[in-house]
């Protein structure tokens, strides 16, 4: 499912990533871990194709990514991302943001989605008019609107109280039992247990795998 | 696409507010130079077809101010066949009381029914009819001094044209005193059927003094209506990139001010041809509404300085479809451009990096 070899970033003179490898198979949930500027986000943004590495190679569902000619209709079929900060669009509802990543409007699949976050009250309020918890649902409900194949989430309850984080791993498991694979990267060890594989990162290389 | 564009403008008021302001005063400034400019030139020029196919002038004068052609060749002209009327003015200008200049225009008889009186008689000898904005100006509503002559104001007129509607008419002969000449041009009518160029041909033949053009022709080749043309075209053309430019940088300080937006839409896999779209719209919406403030905003302005005393009538401007087509298919374009330039910009970024531009 993902295949990473000899992946190298540097921001500027600052190595980000330092020759990573790693193999993910299909339907797992993997943690990666570690101190705050690790690398752990960078690897995300990097493997989710949010940013193009210095070096090294991606084989994301098959595919190299150098070889992807339109990557940004593959990241709509094949990826969701959620991020720490949900960055919803403001003067979008909560719905009209779940259906910013589709193609055509699809109330039921919507619905559904809002449904399955238990936030379907939610659909017309804009997101300065939620909570954190609840905007981080929205932005979990809108990685999940087109059925990605895998799911990237960089510290996913990193702005959540112990309920909300609680609600975000049930869920997190429910999807990778259906199948997604999922990627998460967080210091929240709670949720890292859940994981099949963590990934323990420090100063941009992978320093232990349990 | 177009409700989510209409959305992301009411949401951001201010901003959409002033964008809004800066394109409607940008388009504002470049219709009224480029319709006064205009304005000008059909004053002037609609005075001279006004009731002539053809120009007399003094052969080799630059401006109709200085030409002096002499009436006696009147007769003479109007015996050539195919000519049915001539007549003849004498353009000059002088201060009337506290007015600093206004126009004069001696006139023939025969071309006293072009002003269209309000109130009292055409001029007879020493006798003189006044523009109506320049009527309201003047302090006293009976005579008029003109250098050392004293005149008795006969009537008041209207015209269309402003420079008319803001000047004094009076007799050939009055004028002709005060500025010592015969006249400036003669006017000359012909049958719709006649040989224009042999018309020309026998009036050039009169004398080597004068030349006699097609009124078209020249107008067209006026060496004033050129200077004006082209010092019009200069300042209207610096105004109109100015304009251009602040609209594009507007709209590109906006999509710059919203790359977080861009790479958010970037991550959910929404193509920078898609984004680049919606906010095409956007400026879209924004320049229409602009354009069309604009225009009704100059119409006012325009109305207003027509009406204006201070200006007695000269400064008049015309908004044509042509210019209103112009501008508003350019204002639109370069807007557009303003919006396509940063987002071909912010499409080669990666995602992420424009999330973390954008909130930093």
């Amino acid at each position: 499912m993902i295949q990473v070899q000899n992946l190298t970033h540097y921001y500027n003179k600052d190595i980000a990533l330092d020759n990573i490898n790693l193999s993910i198979e299909k339907g797992k949930f993997i943690a990666i871990v570690g101190e705050s500027g690790s690398g752990k986000s960078t690897l995300l943004s990097v493997l989710s194709t949010l940013l193009k590495p210095t070096s090294g190679d991606i084989t994301l569902l098959n595919t190299n990514t150098k070889e992807i000619k339109d990557i940004d209709s593959f990241r709509k079929t094949n990826i969701g991302f959620v991020f720490q900060f949900h960055y919803l669009i403001n003067y979008l509802t909560t719905k009209e943001n779940i259906e910013l990543a589709l193609d055509k409007k699809e109330n039921k699949k919507t619905l559904e989605n809002l449904k399955l976050l238990g936030i379907t009250e939610l659909q017309n309020r804009y997101p300065n008019e939620i909570s954190g918890g609840q905007r981080q649902r929205v932005s979990i409900a809108r990685a999940l609107a087109n059925q990605p194949k895998i799911i990237f989430a960089d510290e996913p309850t990193g702005n959540l109280d112990s309920k909300n984080s609680q609600k975000v791993f049930e869920l997190l498991k429910q999807l990778c039992e259906s199948g997604t694979t999922i990627v998460v990267a967080t210091h929240d060890k709670t949720l890292a247990k859940l994981a099949d594989t963590i990934y323990e990162m420090n100063d941009g290389k992978i320093s232990n795998i349990y | 696409m177009f409700s989510n564009a209409l959305k992301a403008l009411i949401a951001n008021k201010l901003k959409t507010f002033l964008i809004f302001l800066s394109f409607t005063f940008s388009i504002t400034a470049i219709f009224l130079i480029s319709s006064i400019a205009t304005g000008i030139i059909t004053m002037y020029s609609s005075m001279l077809k006004s009731d002539g196919d053809m120009i007399v002038t003094q052969k080799n004068i630059s401006d109709t101010f200085f030409s002096n052609v002499d009436t006696k060749l009147i007769p003479r002209i109007e015996a050539i066949n195919g000519v049915t009327k001539v007549s003849a003015i004498i353009f000059g200008a002088s201060p009337v009381e506290d007015l600093p200049i206004i126009a004069i225009y001696g006139s023939s008889q025969n071309r006293f029914s072009n002003y269209k009186l309000l109130s009292g008689t055409y001029p007879k000898k020493n006798q003189i009819i006044v523009g109506n904005s320049i009527y309201k100006q003047l302090y006293n509503k009976k005579n008029i001094t003109i250098g050392t002559h004293n005149f008795t104001i006969s009537g008041v007129y209207e015209s269309e044209i402003g420079f008319e509607n803001g000047g004094v008419v009076l007799n050939l002969e009055d004028a002709s005193k005060i500025f010592n000449k015969s006249a400036s041009l003669f006017l000359v009518n012909s049958t719709l059927n006649s040989n224009k160029d042999s018309i020309l041909k026998a009036i050039n033949n009169l004398s080597n003094t004068i030349e006699a053009k097609k009124t078209t022709y020249f107008i067209e080749n006026y060496n004033q209506f050129t200077i004006i043309k082209t010092s019009s075209n200069v300042i209207s053309f610096i105004a109109f990139s100015m304009g251009l430019l602040a609209i594009a940088s507007i709209m590109s300080i906006t999509v710059n001010d919203r790359k977080d937006e861009f790479g958010i839409k970037r991550a959910l896999g929404i193509s920078s041809f898609k984004i680049t779209s919606s906010l095409i719209i956007e400026s879209f919406i924004v320049g229409v509404v602009s354009f069309i403030t604009a225009f009704i905003l100059s119409n006012i302005i325009l109305l207003a300085i027509k009406h204006s005393t201070t200006l007695q009538g000269y400064v008049n401007g015309e908004i044509t479809l042509e210019l209103s087509l112009y501008i508003f298919i350019t204002s639109i374009i370069m807007s557009a451009l303003g919006v396509i330039i940063p987002s071909l910009s912010a499409s080669k970024i990666d995602p992420i990096i424009l999330i973390q531009k954008g909130n930093r």
